[in-house]
């Protein structure tokens, strides 16, 4: 009835948002095509994103209906999809209030459709913030899931593993579903499920992180078998995210620069909430590395505000100032231990130590210890000696102490465009050039028929074919 | 989860000396590696060192430790191999994800060694490896997996297991089925197929009611003769049903075309038959316990059979029914009566359109040889066995054209016109024979093309002619007759290893003469087909001897087909032949390697043939190459678009060309579109042989498949035969294209595989043979070996077809119709169309209702023939309205026409024209099925004639449900005389070619349509 308002509007679907049913019902069909035609990749990545798109308008009744119309009436998972979603609903009259569709209800379903109903479900409990309900209905997918061994399940299969470990990570039960995990990772790489293997990876790996398990996640990221080539960029992008992480904690810090710099790369723009993530790290092993980022990197309109504090600390870094760098510290450290990075933030006292010695440096011919100590607000002069050694030793500046007279003497700042630092920086930037050519042909797919033009035509073609199949259920939705 | 989120501290106690601490870890550690794996993994050695280490109490612990963990790291032959040094502690029955994983892995890696042991590797075995498998062979039993078990079994060579799992199943049939099925699919290794052949046939006479048409087939692949006759003398002399049983198999066994393998078996009846005769009426009377040892064996059948017709004793038979049923056999096993009745089949059914090939005689210029006689060509395959020589004896002017080799050709098509026509044979050709008395002295060309043709008719039943055509190869010194003779003898006498034949031919072979030579080794090959004779190797040396290229290429193609299906034991010869310098000996291996391994799918074969194709110098090799790739993927069709379609676009367009036959070769009869989309743009090649390689690969996928998908042939066909810009090499594709597409009067396929699914020796080698026209136009007529006829024919046991038998096809009667009639290409005649349909239909129905209420009048040979007796002028006019008998002929026509525009083909459903279309239709016998149509065929109950064994094509047996039930009206009885008649007006026709005066005389009256040809209902 609600639906006969806007028949009239219909017409033009291109520009009016288009109805959940409708949506939900194009994409049992799309699933119904996919398994007969055996094909595992784009159909069910467009089953997502669609559902993606109409995720947060879809309503407990809509719900319930498509429930109601896929499954048969009398199968368990029915049942308890339907309790389940009757009790966000606040009421059992909401069932009735939605007349039966014209459609009767299938016999049987299939396993893809099914499961399909059970990640609408468990998106829905987790948008509605009940956890325990999502992880006992996630608990049963995962069991039914077992019993099937369908390549056509995969893409649906990760989905609902990645909600299961969504679901206790909100729920705070992380670490209880842990061995659940890894045999699901097992069972997922026996049967050469890339898909879900590269998931359940990601989520073992976050699991571990979340308890700062550092070491656990590196052995079994160094253990595990992975898929030559990733089957799914988001997942790739946690993977980097998290190896990044885990390299980053382990003091290598190039290295951790390297993956998380190819993760907000990778990323899609779309996804701010994981690029802020990353950034925030990517910042930290940046100052770590002695490198100061670019301050249009902090200014973005939608990253500005949580990149804040890292401002701050990005600054009180540059200047040298310890007193500023503490004061930032202390004032953000909610901030950084709710984030964990904390303890890298600790650790970046000493190039605040050394960016401030190295402006000192260059600002003076001849300083005295005692000075610097002052400049730097360090308490002792001998401390002061000592660290400048170090710092001279390590490279960070250029000078030599006079130990009798109490000062450090800084050697006549040279031509960088004499020595070979222009020739690495130009290599650095080269090597990445080529690494992200190099990454987007290993990207490239090939159909099995042939060449990109055939490709291209099957595009075409399969865009006709979304509009027409749109078309006919929205036509479908006129008939209720 | 409680407490531990590391393995760390388990594992330091790993260090300890003390034994009970290394224990209690390793017990930790096996109860949570699950988690820890990855941990565990980098103290790994830790562990290993303390399997290794004789004197800690508890290695197996730490092997099954060590296992788990290679297991997780994805290691699984380590894992296997730690999970055996586990042993008990490895719970076999465990249903965890683990232990299934490596009993997985265990079986293949036993299936593997023992193929290696099989194969002479020599590895030994594992004990525990074979313990464990051995468990798992209980398990399956336990479990009542019995089709697993034979599985594992058939995997892992293992007999005795295989006997195992069959005779301790409940449902043994089911078993052996599933075996049977499974051992003919899957195992590769000729020899161990032969045992699991062996084991099976055993294992059947075993059962309670044993499947003898499947332990007859077995015994075919066995070549075993002398058990094949005792089975089924056991069955002559049983019951009705029995007799009817034997007949059956009997149609099975000639299906497979196995000549020497059928003279053996009728050779060991006739030894049986005179003596157990008597002996045979006696047993059932005296009871099955004075039965004597022979019949023994099949006690349990006569048991069953005499409690079920007890009141109708087999003793009361005395030896006349039994040397009845024995007669007729016979003649079932000569051959004789499946080839009458589908010949019968043919000539009624014909609907080979004129049309099409006067067109193409219009359009195609009489100086063209190549086209003319592709034209030829066209009409002999389109009339293949349906005994119309019609266009022939209208054009005998223009037949007149053809000289030298082309008249060769035309003649050897009158014996592909004729084909089964074996007691007329000698009366068709005899106006062409070397001896012909009265003739004027023909040419030798027509002469060896006659004898060709007296081949092509009997094939592979050549016992009627073998000595005539013989005796015409000693009389002649001439080269073309010796040709002739040569290739009609190799044929008709295929695979009958007869070596005063092979003393013959060989004599001819040593002349060294060339033309003479090349036929000479086809025929030795025809001859020996399949045998792998040892004389293959002086065949061989003589191929190096000579000089003659033309002899080369005979002799190596011979001896290709020397090694058909002879698998691994071809391997020698294929080694020798594709290392040869000669590129002709090459090219021999090229297809030695196809034939041996034919619809084997076997890997090793494939990749050598991909690698010749790829990489030799020669193209003819090359094409060679690839084109047997579509041997060795007959069996698996779908498989071959998939293997040439890199191939397809290849620069080199003999590699292309080799493709598209490849793919025509492997998917005839299919229709499988994606082999239609691979040769779809090659018909548009830049090369002109690509194009015509790509439309007859068309014309072999599409042979008798739906008029949809065949329409854009035509389409090709239509723009291309007449079309004076395009090459004359496509043109000959196009028109032989045509011939092919309606081979056997739209009315058969090409059978590469008999109706019970092996492989037909005659057919491949024919099409093999069909191959060679690229250098040879006349063994292009050698495709005909290769057309099978689709008909469904009801047999009772008297060998006759009865009338009132019908069977159901659940599909519109559009689907599968025949294609509907070309238009007549004058346009001025357009606008006059409509009326003159009109009248025709109406002319059409009044005689066909005429012809209804006399049921008697079925005679003659069909519309076709009808269309063959018209009146050339009026025929010539291309006026449909033209005379009475232009209607005749055009009855169906002229009914289609019209049914065209409504999308209505068949002219079985005449009556329900403007009706929606039904959903089914019924087709008496004998029935036109075609290829796509099998899987809709059913039939109905409550008929009187039921089959013994439901089969949607070929032959099936029939028995009577009311034995009394009133005369049974048999087909094909009353026109005896007309059949006798056609061949004799044929043969004046056939003269005719030669002699166009004696034309004239062609006075036998045009026969109507029978009425068995449309549904009373």
């Amino acid at each position: 009835m609600k639906d006969a308002a806007p028949a009239e509007e219909q017409q033009k679907p291109a520009v009016e948002p288009i109805k959940p049913p409708a949506v939900l019902r194009s994409n049992v069909r799309l699933i119904t095509n996919a398994v007969a035609e055996k094909e595992t990749r784009t159909l069910f990545g467009r089953v997502l994103r669609q559902t993606a798109a109409v995720r947060r308008q879809l309503t407990a009744q809509e719900l319930q209906a498509f429930l109601a119309s896929a499954l048969p009436p009398a199968s368990a998972a029915a049942q308890q999809l339907q309790e389940a979603v009757k009790q966000v609903g606040h009421g059992a009259a909401d069932l009735d209030m939605c007349p039966a569709r014209a459609a009767p209800p299938p016999a049987n379903a299939l396993p893809e459709v099914e499961m399909y109903a059970h990640l609408l479900t468990l998106m829905f409990l987790l948008d509605h913030k009940q956890y325990e309900l999502a992880q006992q209905v996630a608990g049963a997918a995962v069991d039914r899931l077992s019993t099937f061994n369908r390549r056509t399940l995969d893409v649906i299969a990760a989905r609902i593993c990645s909600y299961l470990s969504l679901a206790h990570e909100r729920a705070g039960s992380l670490p209880a579903i842990r061995s659940r995990l890894l045999a699901l990772h097992r069972t997922a790489v026996l049967r050469h499920d890339d898909v879900g293997a590269e998931t359940l990876l990601n989520l073992l790996l976050r699991n571990y992180l979340a308890d700062s398990l550092y070491d656990q996640a590196e052995r079994l990221r160094a253990k595990a078998q992975r898929p030559e080539t990733s089957r799914s960029m988001q997942q790739a992008c946690r993977y980097l995210h998290y190896l990044g992480r885990i390299r980053a904690v382990q003091l290598e810090y190039s290295e951790a620069k390297d993956c998380l710099q190819q993760a907000v790369r990778k990323a899609p723009t779309s996804a701010v909430g994981f690029r802020v993530a990353v950034a925030k790290w990517l910042v930290l092993v940046r100052l770590l590395l002695g490198e100061v980022p670019d301050r249009t990197e902090f200014t973005a309109p939608d990253t500005a505000a949580p990149l804040a504090p890292y401002f701050d600390l990005t600054q009180a870094v540059r200047g040298g100032d310890l007193s500023a760098f503490s004061a930032v510290a202390a004032a953000h450290e909610a901030v950084f231990r709710a984030d964990r990075t904390h303890n890298l933030v600790v650790r970046l006292r000493h190039n605040v130590i050394r960016a401030g010695l190295r402006r000192i440096s260059l600002a003076y011919f001849r300083i005295s210890l005692a000075d610097v100590a002052a400049k730097l607000g360090l308490a002792s002069v001998t401390d002061t000696e000592s660290i400048v050694a170090k710092a001279i030793r390590d490279g960070g500046i250029e000078g030599v102490i006079d130990h009798e007279a109490g000062t450090l003497e800084a050697a006549r700042p040279a031509d960088i465009y004499a020595t070979d630092e222009p020739q690495a920086a130009f290599h650095a930037r080269i090597a990445f050039c080529m690494d992200v050519h190099n990454e987007a042909v290993k990207a490239m797919r090939y159909g099995a028929g042939g060449g990109a033009v055939k490709e291209f035509e099957d595009a075409t073609a399969l865009r006709e074919k979304m509009e027409e199949e749109l078309q006919a259920a929205l036509e479908e939705d006129e008939d209720f | 989860m409680a407490g531990a989120t590391s393995a760390a501290h388990v594992l330091a106690l790993l260090d300890e000396d003390e034994d009970s601490l290394k224990l209690y870890a390793l017990q930790q550690l096996d109860r949570s590696g699950h988690d820890f794996w990855f941990q565990i993994s980098s103290s790994i050695a830790a562990i290993e060192a303390l399997y290794e280490d004789e004197d800690f109490s508890h290695r197996e612990l730490a092997a099954l430790v060590a296992s788990k963990v290679f297991y997780h790291l994805g290691d699984l032959d380590d894992a296997l191999t730690y999970a055996l040094g586990a042993g008990s502690l490895f719970d076999v029955n465990s249903s965890a994800e683990y232990v299934q994983t490596i009993l997985a892995r265990c079986i293949d890696t036993y299936v593997e060694q023992r193929v290696k042991e099989a194969e002479g590797g020599g590895a030994s075995l594992d004990g525990r490896l074979v313990a464990i498998v051995e468990r798992l062979f209980e398990r399956c039993y336990s479990d009542g997996q019995y089709e697993q078990a034979v599985g594992i079994a058939l995997e892992s060579r293992r007999l005795d297991q295989l006997e195992r799992a069959i005779t301790s199943s409940p449902d043994a049939v089911r078993t052996l089925k599933y075996a049977l099925e499974v051992s003919q699919k899957l195992v590769v290794s000729r020899d161990f197929r032969n045992q699991v052949l062996r084991l099976v046939v055993r294992l059947y006479e075993g059962v309670a009611a044993p499947d003898y048409a499947a332990i007859c087939r077995c015994l075919m692949f066995l070549d075993d003769p002398e058990e094949v006759a005792a089975i089924l003398f056991r069955l002559l002399g049983g019951s009705d049903d029995d007799a009817l049983l034997a007949y059956q198999i009997a149609f099975d066994l000639v299906d497979a075309e196995l000549q020497a393998f059928m003279g053996k078996v009728n050779a060991r009846l006739d030894q049986l038959a005179p003596s157990p005769a008597p002996a045979a009426a006696p047993a059932p009377a005296a009871g099955e316990a004075a039965a004597p040892p022979a019949a023994a064996e099949g006690g349990d059948q006569m048991e069953m059979d005499q409690a079920a017709a007890a009141a109708a004793p087999a003793a009361e038979e005395d030896a006349s029914p039994f040397a009845k049923r024995l007669s007729r056999f016979k003649s079932v096993m000569s051959g004789a009566v499946p080839i009458e009745l589908e010949r019968q089949f043919l000539a009624r059914h014909n609907h080979a359109d004129l049309q099409i090939l006067k067109n193409i005689r219009a359009t195609v210029e009489p100086r063209n040889s190549v086209c003319h006689s592709a034209t030829v060509f066209a009409n002999s395959l389109m009339h293949c066995g349906t005994t119309v020589d019609a266009f022939l004896r209208e054009n005998l002017d223009w037949l007149k054209k053809a000289t030298n080799w082309a008249k060769f050709s035309a003649t050897a098509g009158l014996g592909v016109i004729h084909r089964g026509n074996v007691g007329k044979s000698r009366a068709i050709m005899a106006p062409y024979l070397p001896s012909a008395p009265g003739g004027s002295t023909p040419s030798p060309y027509s002469e060896g093309g006659a004898l060709y043709a007296l081949g092509l008719i009997h094939t592979s039943h050549g016992a009627d002619v073998r000595e005539f055509l013989l005796g015409s190869l000693r009389g002649t010194q001439h080269e073309v007759t010796q040709h002739g003779a040569c290739l009609g003898l190799g044929i008709a006498a295929l695979g009958t290893e007869d070596e005063e034949a092979f003393e013959d031919v060989k004599n001819v072979l040593y002349m060294d003469n060339a033309v003479a030579g090349e036929a000479a080794g086809l025929s030795l090959g025809l001859l020996f087909a399949g045998s792998g004779t040892d004389k293959a190797a002086e065949l061989l040396a003589y191929a190096h001897e000579t000089q003659h290229e033309k002899i080369i290429r005979g002799v190596a193609v011979g001896l290709a087909l020397v090694q058909y299906g002879r698998e691994e034991a071809a391997e020698g010869m294929i080694e020798q032949m594709t290392r040869e310098l000669d590129p002709i000996l090459r090219y021999g291996g090229m297809f030695v390697t196809g034939l041996a391994y034919c619809g084997t799918s076997n890997n090793a074969a494939i990749q050598k043939l991909l690698h010749f194709a790829v990489s030799d110098v020669s193209n003819d090799v090359r094409r060679a190459a690839v084109l047997n790739l579509g041997f060795l993927l007959a069996s698996t069709p779908e498989q071959c678009p998939k293997i040439v379609s890199l191939l397809a676009e290849s620069y080199n367009p003999h590699v292309r060309y080799g493709a598209a036959m490849a793919v025509g070769i492997a998917c005839a009869g299919t229709g499988m579109r994606e082999a239609m989309a691979l040769l779809e743009p090659l018909v548009k090649d830049s090369v002109d042989f690509v194009q015509q390689g790509a439309l007859i690969a068309l014309a072999l996928v599409l042979v008798e498949q739906p008029e949809s998908k065949a329409k854009t042939l035509r389409g090709h066909i239509d723009r291309l035969y007449g079309n004076k810009g395009a090459e004359i090499m496509t043109r000959m594709g196009a028109i032989m294209a045509a011939g092919i597409l309606d081979a056997g009067g739209c009315n058969a396929t090409l059978g590469l595989r008999s109706r019970s699914g092996h492989f037909r020796r005659t057919a491949v080698i024919g099409l093999a043979l069909f191959t060679q026209y690229w250098y040879w136009y006349p063994l292009s007529y050698c495709i005909s070996l290769a057309v099978q006829p689709t008909a469904l024919i009801g047999v009772d046991a008297s060998l006759q077809a009865p009338k009132h038998f019908q069977v159901v096809s659940n599909c519109k009667p559009s689907q599968f119709a025949y294609a509907p009639p070309v238009k007549v290409d004058d346009k001025k005649d357009k606008a006059k169309l409509p009326t003159a349909v009109l009248s025709t239909t109406v002319r059409a129905k009044a005689r066909a209702a005429k012809k209804a209420k006399d049921a008697a009048a079925g005679d003659g040979g069909g519309g076709a023939a009808a269309a063959a007796a018209t009146p050339p002028e009026a025929m010539d006019t291309d006026k449909p309205a033209g005379g009475e008998a232009a209607a005749a002929a055009a009855a169906a026509d002229g009914e289609k026409k019209e049914g065209g525009e409504a999308e209505e083909g068949g002219e079985k459903k005449k009556e329900e024209k403007a009706a929606p279309e039904p959903a089914s239709f019924t087709v008496d016998n004998p029935a036109r099925v075609a290829p796509g149509q099998r899987k809709y065929i059913s039939f109905p109950p409550g008929q009187r004639f039921q089959p013994i064994r439901p089969a949607p094509s070929g032959f099936v047996l029939l028995r009577d449900s009311q034995p009394d039930g009133g005369e049974v009206e048999y087909l094909f009885q009353e026109d005896k005389p007309a059949a006798a008649a056609a061949p004799a007006a044929a043969a004046a026709a056939a003269e005719g070619a030669a002699a166009p005066a004696a034309a004239a005389g062609a006075g036998d009256e045009p026969p109507p349509p029978e009425p068995f040809e449309y549904v009373p209902s």
